[in-house]
């Protein structure tokens, strides 16, 4: 028998263990458990029909995908701002480690109008790039360049503190013993900030996943192609199609929640060792 | 592999860390290089390993000119403060790392390195714990293990900063036999930063008394201890006692090397050369009180104000002939200085 009582020098473990779970109920379980109720007044063929509809399984393919691309991006992109920003002095470091977190606060519609704006066939990028024949605005691309730019800072936020723990000592050592720089690399500093990317590498991806936004004003929106999960949910609600928007919605979270879950026991195996 | 130092100097900013300095390490020495913080000594170990550049100067391995070299490339083991182990590597990757990143073409082959990992974990006595993470070894196993892991490639020096710094006092001591123990073993040249003189006296063959970005002076153990070339280096390695006298007050026959002083001198005297009397034998004793004594410990050490000039000295007796004497706080003796150094006065601490 587990003895719950037994003499713990922190104090409050009950009251604390309480309130995580109420508190876990209320704001997470609870609205989540709704959904499933709700999903649950479809039969079976009807929930199938669903999800399983060629428009519905094309917007998972592109949410997810692109999702996974922009979170891939970040996740090198990010280390590389990360280290900079941790290992150099250069001037306006301030500034450059603020606008990092610019994506957090700026409204999604903003940062999409804008992305939009700069993308489009006649905005200050797009011109230059579609002449080459890169479409971006209105197309699954314009889709990962959104989610790559509301990811950015959850890499560098997560990597940035690992990166000023590790002792430059370590590289140092491994100098000394005849390292050369891309062996420290891969061998001694990413098995060190890799549970840390993997943490903002989950969290981009999972953002990205539910990003509405940012997203819809640079996707253009064309069924089958560039149509994203969340849009597909607001339309079905719009239709009064709660069941619908619900089962969709259901699917989406089983997936998020699988990948999530497979993510963190990497990072589990990695972080292991990572201890002092 | 011998070590030649020649005129280095670096700053940092304005601050200077080492002022021209030279030194000359014998191959298959172990040097120890001693002094306050600040005073330059992990600077100049990091040039020699080219952890650091230096502004001006050389270093030559054997007369080889290694200054421009990359880290990677001079063949040194360095040993850091605070071990610098691989977290997420286990005690046996830690050791092997030296010898897997060679190129291809030198690496050994994996039986080759197991044999050799293995070897060096039965030389730092760890043969049981290859497949531990740093984190589960006490700070004495991890200092060894990074110890292991710079030896791993035959280095040609090794170089070792404040090595037992970050651990408690009896690790420290056991720490320091066992690599006195291993040098003699190995032989490899080696050269060890710290600040604590007994580390540096016990365990060096050299030892180099650094001060404010100086080399204040380089001998032997009994050389820097018995015959300390400046007033720094005399109270940096042990307690010491002033004396103050006018010029041709002092007793000559006890002045270790006699220097003609002019007008006021300073007097240098270990508490270990500080005889008590009960009687005035000669007129070399000044009368003194005894003000407090700490009588536990190897040496009784007993605090004692003169009263001639209220000049406070202490003196270590050997515990017989503190039992012998039998000295209580308050009594009036006579202390002499057995051993004196004296030293000119514009040169003092």
């Amino acid at each position: 028998m587990v003895n719950i009582k037994q003499h713990r020098v922190l104090p409050g473990f009950g009251l604390a263990m309480g309130f995580t779970l109420l508190y876990l109920s209320l704001i997470v379980l609870i609205p989540l458990s709704s959904l499933l109720f709700k999903t649950a007044s479809l039969s079976w063929a009807d929930f199938w029909g669903t999800v399983a509809s060629p428009r519905v399984l094309a917007s998972f393919r592109l949410t997810f995908g692109a999702a996974l691309v922009a979170a891939l991006v970040n996740s090198v992109f990010g280390l590389l701002v990360a280290w900079v920003l941790v290992r150099y002095k250069i001037p306006g470091k301030r500034l450059i480690d603020a606008l990092v977190d610019l994506p957090f606060a700026l409204p999604t519609a903003v940062a999409g109008i804008t992305l939009a704006g700069l993308y489009s066939s006649n905005g200050w990028i797009g011109r230059f790039i579609e002449p080459l024949g890169i479409k971006i605005a209105y197309t699954p691309l314009g889709i990962m360049v959104a989610m790559t730019f509301i990811g950015l800072p959850f890499v560098v936020r997560t990597v940035q503190p690992v990166l000023e723990d590790l002792e430059k000592e370590l590289e140092e050592a491994a100098a000394c013993l005849g390292a050369n720089r891309r062996q420290t690399f891969m061998r001694i500093i990413l098995p060190a900030v890799i549970p840390a990317l993997l943490t903002g590498f989950s969290l981009a991806f999972a953002r990205g996943i539910g990003e509405y936004g940012s997203v819809i004003f640079i996707a253009g929106n064309m069924p089958m192609v560039s149509e994203i999960t969340p849009l597909l949910i607001i339309t079905k609600l719009e239709q009064y199609d709660y069941a619908g928007a619900t089962a969709i919605a259901t699917v989406m979270l089983l997936f998020s929640f699988l990948i999530l879950l497979s993510i963190n026991l990497i990072q589990w195996r990695a972080r292991r060792h990572a201890e002092r | 592999m011998g070590i030649q130092v020649q005129k280095i100097s670096k700053k940092f900013g304005t601050y200077t860390a080492l002022d021209h300095v030279d030194l000359q390490v014998p191959s298959g020495e172990l040097v120890a290089l001693l002094g306050p913080s600040g005073s330059g000594k992990t600077t100049l170990l990091r040039i020699i390993a080219g952890l650091e550049t230096p502004d001006a100067g050389s270093i030559h391995f054997d007369g080889e000119e290694t200054t421009q070299r990359k880290v990677r490339e001079r063949q040194v083991g360095f040993v850091f403060q605070h071990y610098a182990l691989f977290r997420h590597m286990t005690v046996f990757d830690n050791i092997a790392f030296g010898l897997t990143v060679k190129p291809k073409t030198e690496r050994p082959d994996k039986a080759r390195i197991r044999r050799r990992v293995n070897e060096l974990l039965q030389l730092i006595q760890l043969d049981n714990m290859a497949n531990r993470y740093p984190a589960q070894l006490s700070g004495g196993q991890r200092q060894r293990v990074a110890l292991a892991r710079a030896l791993a490639t035959e280095p040609k020096v090794l170089l070792l900063d404040e090595p037992f710094g970050a651990l408690d006092a009896k690790v420290r001591q056991e720490l320091r036999r066992w690599l006195r123990n291993l040098h003699d073993e190995i032989h490899v040249t080696s050269v060890f930063v710290t600040h604590d003189q007994e580390e540096a006296l016990e365990v060096a063959d050299r030892v180099v008394v650094m001060n404010q970005a100086k080399i204040e002076q380089v001998g032997t153990p009994e050389q820097v201890y018995d015959h300390p070339a400046s007033p720094f280096v005399f109270s940096f390695l042990g307690h010491v006692n002033l004396f103050h006298c006018r010029s041709g007050d002092h007793p000559a026959g006890a002045i270790a090397s006699p220097t003609r002083v002019e007008g006021r001198s300073i007097g240098y005297v270990r508490p270990g050369d500080i005889r008590i009397s009960r009687s005035a034998a000669t007129s070399e004793d000044y009368p003194a009180e005894i003000v407090f004594i700490q009588g536990a410990g190897a040496l009784p050490r007993v605090e004692l104000r003169r009263l001639d000039n209220g000049e406070t000295v202490h003196a270590d007796l050997p515990r017989e002939k503190y039992r012998q004497l039998g000295l209580q706080i308050g009594e009036k003796v006579f202390i002499r200085p057995t051993n004196m150094r004296i030293f000119v006065p514009d040169y003092q601490i």
